[in-house]
């Protein structure tokens, strides 16, 4: 059975439906449960293997992220998120490369998926607001009316482009090159896909950096000293 | 010219590639090029599929949490007890230094009293040993000066001896003599004094 990008219900927890994708995302979540585990399962004061290599991962996201929001403390708040973010997106957009993606039972990469996309923008709107008021309490709001109130129209339309902007940007990407190596795979089966899927391994990382780079910057920037 | 004659030729090729698939894909298919990814039927390819969005916030968070616990949370305790570590290391290593520097400086405190002790030792030692050294001396010239003037004495009392032996056996002598020359005994005292007188006059040109 083929069902593609899209939503196909894989079957009922209840009465809720379980879509193909969400036992991917279940996989993805196991995947990086058990390695994060296994890194971490024995701390050790002078670090080696796994846990070596975990914590020059994290102790970088806190360097790049600093450099990024300017703030090391925002910066070391919110690097787990930014980390999840990245992850997520990085092993969902490979996903797609595994052979019988979208073709196996309950194996469906999840960020071909405009809704899932959306969730993840959405979480990011949210954070970002979080982080403004907890950076800055009520003075936060004064951003809206910026430099004047008369930009408050724009201002709210930003705010809604932004995980607009991330969603499509994410999905658009993603369900285009799943959408050509699916094609791709028709008409040349053999050989030619390579390519393609040479290329959908740089996309899908620069697709990750991407989304998890904006979104670090939106939260700096709605934390950060310029409101 | 080589490099674009070649990708030229991939370019070709992958043409070529492509042509073959697709007309072996509409030569195989009865009803021709279908859509290569249907949507399942009874499914709805709509956006907001909020059963979609529910479920990837809920694994999305279920994902940070994990991320948190086995990630972030650990390493960032274990990175506060190396720091943690390694600052009571610094101290103590302060601690240690502090504690050299004085022992060093007791060490030479000691070292100090102990030169001076021993050279006040050395000092009294040569002062002993040169009082020692002074009295034996001094006792030495004593004993020869002592000895010396022992000696002279029994010398001298030795020689007025056998000035008096000498006198008397000369008087003997004398007396003798002159009984042989006279022929005759003369008085025991006049005899006594003629022979001390001469042997005084005798004495004094002999001695």
């Amino acid at each position: 059975m083929l069902f593609g990008m899209w939503d196909g219900v894989f079957f009922h927890l209840g009465p809720i439906p379980v879509d193909h994708l969400v036992v991917t995302e279940w996989a993805i979540i196991a995947l990086v449960g058990i390695i994060s585990f296994m890194a971490t399962r024995k701390m050790q004061l002078v670090p080696s293997g796994l846990q070596n290599g975990f914590e020059a991962i994290i102790l970088f996201t806190y360097d790049f992220f600093t450099q990024l929001m300017d703030e090391e403390h925002v910066a070391k708040k919110w690097a787990p998120l930014l980390t999840s973010f990245f992850l997520f997106i990085l092993i969902s957009n490979y996903s797609g490369l595994i052979p019988g993606a979208a073709h196996v039972e309950g194996f469906q990469p999840p960020t071909s998926n405009w809704n899932v996309t959306m969730t993840l923008a959405l979480i990011t709107f949210f954070s970002v607001h979080i982080a403004g008021f907890s950076e800055h309490g009520g003075h936060y709001l004064h951003h809206f009316v910026s430099p004047s109130v008369a930009m408050l129209p724009l201002n709210l339309v930003e705010e809604v482009a932004h995980p607009l902007s991330l969603t499509v940007r994410l999905f658009g990407n993603i369900f285009g090159e799943e959408m050509v190596l699916a094609f791709l795979l028709f008409l040349a089966p053999f050989i030619v896909p390579t390519a393609i899927m040479g290329l959908s391994m740089l996309l899908g990382a620069i697709q990750a950096v991407v989304f998890t780079l904006l979104s670090a910057s939106y939260i700096g920037a709605a934390a950060g000293k310029g409101h | 010219m080589i490099r674009n004659r070649r990708f030229t030729s991939l370019v070709l090729l992958l043409a070529i590639f492509m042509v073959m698939g697709f007309a072996a894909f509409c030569m195989a298919s009865s009803e021709g090029p279908a859509v290569p990814v249907p949507a399942p039927a009874g499914t709805t390819p709509a956006f907001g599929n909020w059963y979609v969005i529910g479920w990837s916030a809920v694994n999305f968070l279920i994902l940070l949490a994990l991320i948190y616990k086995f990630g972030y949370g650990p390493i960032n305790a274990m990175l506060e007890e190396r720091s943690a570590t390694i600052e009571g290391s610094l101290k103590h290593a302060e601690e240690v230094k502090t504690e050299v520097e004085q022992m060093r400086k007791e060490m030479q405190a000691n070292l100090q009293d102990s030169r001076k002790e021993s050279q006040e030792i050395v000092a009294r030692a040569t002062k002993a040993a040169e009082d020692v050294k002074n009295e034996m001396i001094a006792k030495a010239q004593e004993d020869a000066t002592n000895i010396k003037n022992k000696a002279h004495a029994e010398i001298v009392a030795a020689t007025e001896q056998a000035k008096a032996q000498l006198k008397d056996s000369a008087v003997v002598l004398a007396i003798s003599a002159a009984e042989k020359v006279l022929g005759r005994a003369i008085n025991e005292d006049d005899h006594k004094r003629m022979v001390k007188d001469f042997v005084n006059e005798a004495g004094d040109l002999l001695c």
